[in-house]
This record gives C-alpha cells, structure tokens and sequence, in this order.
C-alpha cells in the first residue's frame, strides 16, 4: 500500500471539508446544514488520517507502479479528439492509432478490429437507440459537420 | 388469491405478452451488458411503444427488460471491472477479483445463480407482502429513513476494511461520498452549492460517470501496467465446470443468499433509498458473515460471498420495490417512478384496484421478474464459455474496446463531454485509493446517499427539531450503527481471546 497516496488522498479530503465549511458558512441554513454536519466531522478525520501516516514512519513504502504516465496519455488523448472530432470519427482513429501503435498489431487486425468495433457503436448506439452524438468543435468549426 | 396467481401465469404465457417479454428480456440483457445506458434510461426510451399494448402484454415487455438488467450488468462487472449497472458496482469488488484469480467461470455461475434465487425471493415478497406492507412503510418517517441511511453507511465503512485505521479510512471515503452528493443546486434552498460557476455541476454529479471512473479506470491502467490479459497467468480452469462451483457456491451459502436477498427485497421497498444501497448493504452483510478478520481480509480479494451478497440483492430488490409502486403509487426507485408513467398511459391507478379489479395483472407482474429470469439465466449459462474467454484476450486488444465502453458510457448518462472529464478525475481518485488501499464501496454508497439523506435530514430537523432523535425507531437504528461500528473490535477481541 502506497503511504504517498494515501497522505494525498487524506489531505485532499481534508481541503474539500475545509473549503466546504467556509463556504458553506455563508449560505442559508437550510443550504448549509448538510454540508456541515458532514464537512466538519469529515475534516477532524481527515486530519487524525494525515496525523497518524505522518507519525506511522514504520510504514513500508510500496514502490511507484511504472508506466502509469502512458495510459492516463491514452485516455486523455482519446478525451481530447471526442472533443475536437466528435464520437464517430474519435471511436475508429482512437482504436486504429491504438491497436497500431501501442498494442503493435498487424495492419490487418488493426483494420478488422476498428471496423468490429465502430460497426458496434454505430449500429447500438447511433442506428438502434438514436442517441445524439455531436460532430466536435473541430468539424463543427471547419464546418465539416 | 391462489386463482389470481395461477390467472397471472397463463396472462404472462399468451403467445402476444410472452413474445413482448421476450424482446423486452433481449433488450434488456444487451443494456445491462453495457456500462453507463442504465435501465431506467432504457424504460425511458421504451415507454413510448407501449401506447397500443394491452396492459398484461406493456408490463411484460417493460418488466421483462427491467428485471434482467441487473443480471447481465453483473456479468461486465465480474469480466472487466466495469460496472454493467451503477446497481452491480459492488460485484466488481470480489468478481472482477476472482476473474484476475482465474475463477471468472466460478464468479459468473455464483452471479447468475444469487442473481436467479434474490429474483425468486423478490418476486414471491410481492407476491405475499401486498396485504402486510402497508402498516411496514408508514411507520418510516423521514427520521427513521435518514437513519437507514447512516446505518448502511456503518455498515459499509466499518466492514469494508481492516482494523481501526481501515474503518477511518472507510468513514473517510464515505463522508467524502456524502459531501460530494451535495454539489449542484440545493432542493430546499436553491443555492448553487460547489458550482464553481459552472452549469454542468448545477444538477450534481451523475452517478454513472462516477462509478465508471472510480471502478473502470483504475482496472484499465492496472491492466496497461500488466501488460497481460485480464485473468493474468492465472490458470483459466474450465468455465464451465467453474460456473457449475458458483452455483453450487449459491446453495453452500444458501441462507447468506436468503438473507441478501430479503436485505434488498427490503431496501426495495423502502421509497428512494434504491438498487444501489440495497447491492452495497447486501456486500457488508456478506463481509459481516466471515467469522474471523483473516476470513474477512479475503473479501476484496475474490470472495464468492461478495458476489452472491449483492447479485441476490440486486435482483431481489425489483420486486421489493414494485410493492410500494403497485400498492401505494409510491415509486421505490427511479426506475419505478417512470413504470407508474407506464401505469398512467395504460389507464390503470395504483392502489386498491391493483390489489383487487386488476390483481391478475399484478401477479402476472410477479411471473414475469421470475420467468424473464429464468430465461436469462439459461441464456447466459449456454454462452458462458465464450463470455469468458474474453478474460484471455490479451490485454492490448481489449483496453480499446474497453476504453470505447467506458467513454460512451460515461457520456450517454447526460450527453455532455463533462461526464467525460468527471470520468477521469475520479478514474484518478479511484487509482489512488487502490494503490493506498482504502475501500471505494464506501465512497460509492456515500454518492448514492448523500442527496437522499440530505433531504430526510432536513425534513426532520424542520419538522421535529431536536426531537426526531428520541423517536423509538430511530433510537433503535442509533443502536444498530453503534453496534455495526463497534462489532468488528468485538470480533478482533474475541479471535484475541481464543488465541
């Protein structure tokens, strides 16, 4: 268990309650009872937590996972050309670029799979339940779209 | 009674309504396949067609597709660790476990198996609970349901890790859940709460993109990292021989099943508490049922009685909440509420007439959640094989197909490319709190209660001031959580004093 991620996660709780508390001091009661009686008790915890991992040094540090950068890479690359091209093209670039590049498979594959998986997509999710996928900004804004 | 019973059977069992339920169970087992398109979503959609259906044939389609969402949504969550359903959430916890274990054949039978008896136990509660729910459901005030709630959050932080440290971290993740419910608009006063000046917050955060981040994020870059397929190096054993040891796991721990079961039909019926408090209720119970802390460290780890707590569960809590619905027109659920909108186009009123003019209709209600079961079951039991072959695919080839699930999934909720940022901040927070080792259940059911509770907490505090606190029940409930928190030091010192 990672001592380092644990202290993150206990002192961003503590921020939340803390800011929490302070904005919600300004609201009617009706709007701010919840937020306090969870706030304050949620920030003395998180402080017993922050209090304890620092005190606790006999603790082993597991050591840093490797590669985690790329993936969260992946994601966000794949978060930003949804945004820019929207879903349909997003979904076969996406897992083209992917099944290419990191996976390192064949062009054939690469191929069959992408089509495999935007032919699902398109046929459930566009065909079938007629949900609203927009064109992105980008074809939106080259009036592609 | 006896004759209405055996009248609802043959209603459900006319070629028409039972070729409508089969589209509606055809349907519904690809909806909750797929993360994110939840089933009240999908109702939603489909209350339009059932305009022209006769009643019998409207609420087999519309059941039939309801009632196995929560079954097939526990098979994304045992084979990918992605919620199917924010209502199967709490299977990933030891399903998704026993997959990377091997034991994905052995996780989907013992699924499906608590999946099919929690569905016979919350259809025959309907069945029988009718005539006695009505004193049960009007002794809880919101006093007594704010209470309910606290005590599910007890239970869920104290059981779901180890030690004193492991039940602050557990009280920390779900006060962090709490607080979180309360971004967006305040219902009493309208005050944007935690906006930060954005519309997309002023309704909250949605469930579904939360879950998937917290849940499906983290197993993705786990299975990055690995480089391997899901099940690892772990032997892949023979599925169906796997499937055949989780349903004998169902009747090994038949009576946990039972009582998960009667723990969601419960839930179910208590108005807006929901399928997702009853799954995680279901999963403290189950981790309460190991009698030493070595036991209960295996929960979390790949258990089967954390698949079989809240599969029974899951599935036993449809018709516990169909009984407030039909008997009162008090929608237990979401997914309940827009079924009484199905009620009102067909032209029948809840209440009295169900129960007496249209109580064939009502039962006919009760085969459906079992037969549309059944038949699901079955379905899944013969492709069990290829579903979890899946598991040996390696790694590189799925992560795309998932990354795709999990990306519409999260953007279907509300059709907003926020969802797909609060997806990866909280994919972030989920990662953390793997690699630190605190328990997300918690957290979850923090989120899914916070806006409930709220609302309870200050009806009764407007209402009764300080005095809400000495009602009987409540004081009761106080005690429970008291006890649920105080339990697991008892158990440490008893397995201390017999050492």
């Amino acid at each position: 268990m990672s001592r380092n991620a644990s202290l993150a996660l206990a002192i961003g709780i503590m921020l939340a309650a803390g800011y929490a508390v302070f904005a919600a001091k300004g609201w009617q009661w009706k709007a701010a009872l919840f937020p306090l009686a969870i706030g304050i008790p949620l920030f003395c915890l998180a402080a017993v937590e922050v209090l304890w991992t620092f005190a606790d040094k006999k603790a082993p540090e597991e050591p840093a996972q490797k590669g985690v950068a790329l993936p969260w890479a992946w994601m966000l690359a794949f978060l930003a050309i949804i945004v820019l091209l929207g879903f349909p093209v997003a979904v076969a670039l996406f897992v083209l670029v992917y099944l290419k590049l990191q996976a390192k498979e064949s062009w054939l594959f690469s191929i069959v799979f992408t089509a495999a998986i935007w032919a699902a997509f398109y046929g459930l999710f566009d065909l079938l339940l007629h949900l609203p996928f927009p064109a992105g900004w980008l074809l939106e804004w080259l009036g592609l779209a | 009674m006896l004759e209405a019973l055996w009248e609802g059977l043959l209603l459900v069992l006319q070629w028409k309504a039972f070729g409508f339920m089969l589209l509606g169970v055809g349907l519904g087992f690809w909806v909750g396949l797929l993360p994110g398109l939840g089933g009240a979503t999908t109702l939603a959609l489909m209350l339009p067609f059932i305009y022209t259906m006769q009643p019998v044939e409207a609420f087999a389609f519309l059941l039939g597709m309801h009632a196995v969402v929560a079954t097939t949504g526990d098979i994304t969550s045992v084979l990918f660790g992605v919620p199917g359903e924010a209502t199967s959430a709490a299977t990933v916890v030891d399903g998704y476990a026993m997959t990377k274990k091997g034991e994905a054949g052995r996780a989907l039978g013992a699924a499906l198996a608590s999946s099919l008896v929690g569905a016979i136990v919350g259809a025959v509660a309907l069945a029988a609970a009718i005539p006695i729910v009505r004193p049960l459901v009007l002794t809880f005030g919101s006093p007594e349901l704010f209470m309910l709630a606290i005590v599910g959050l007890a239970f869920i932080a104290s059981l779901s890790a180890q030690g004193t440290r492991g039940m602050l971290r557990g009280f920390l993740a779900g006060g962090l859940g709490l607080l979180l419910a309360t971004v967006g608009q305040d219902p009493q006063a309208g005050v944007a709460r935690f906006t930060f000046d954005t519309l997309y917050l002023w309704q909250g955060l949605d469930l579904v993109p939360v879950l998937v981040g917290i849940f499906a994020i983290p197993e993705i870059i786990d299975l990055f990292v690995r480089g391997n397929s899901i099940g690892g190096n772990a032997p892949p054993g023979n599925v169906a021989k796997g499937a055949w040891e989780g349903v004998k796991d169902t009747y090994r721990h038949f009576w946990l099943t039972i009582r998960c079961s009667l723990i969601g039909t419960f839930i179910g019926v208590m108005p807006g508490l929901g399928g997702s408090v009853a799954q995680w209720m279901a999963y403290g119970h189950a981790v309460q049922s190991a009698k030493t802390p070595e036991e209960r460290e295996q929960f979390g780890r790949g258990d089967v009685r954390g698949v079989l707590g809240p599969g029974a569960a899951n599935n036993s809590k449809e018709g516990g909440s169909l009984i407030p619905t039909i008997a009162f027109g008090v929608p237990g659920s979401t997914a309940m509420a827009i079924l009484l909108g199905g009620f009102l186009l067909l032209g029948l009123v809840p209440g009295p007439d169900m129960l007496t003019k249209h109580l064939a209709v009502t039962y006919s209600m009760v085969w459906t959640i079992v037969l549309a079961n059944v038949i699901t079951v079955a379905v899944c039991f013969l492709f069990l094989d290829r579903m979890a072959s899946v598991t040996e695919v390696k790694g590189h080839r799925l992560i795309p197909a998932i990354l795709v699930l999990v990306f519409i999934g999260s953007y279907t909720s509300n059709s907003h490319y926020g969802d797909l940022l609060v997806t990866l901040v909280f994919g972030g927070v989920g990662y953390l709190m793997v690699r630190a080792g605190w328990p997300r259940s918690p957290f979850v059911l923090g989120l899914v209660l916070g806006k409930i509770a709220e609302n309870y907490l200050y009806i009764s505090v407007a209402r009764y001031e300080a005095a809400w606190l000495t009602r009987p029940v409540v004081l009761v409930l106080i005690a429970v959580a008291v006890a649920v928190i105080l339990y697991p030091f008892f158990q440490a010192y008893r397995s201390r004093s017999r050492v």
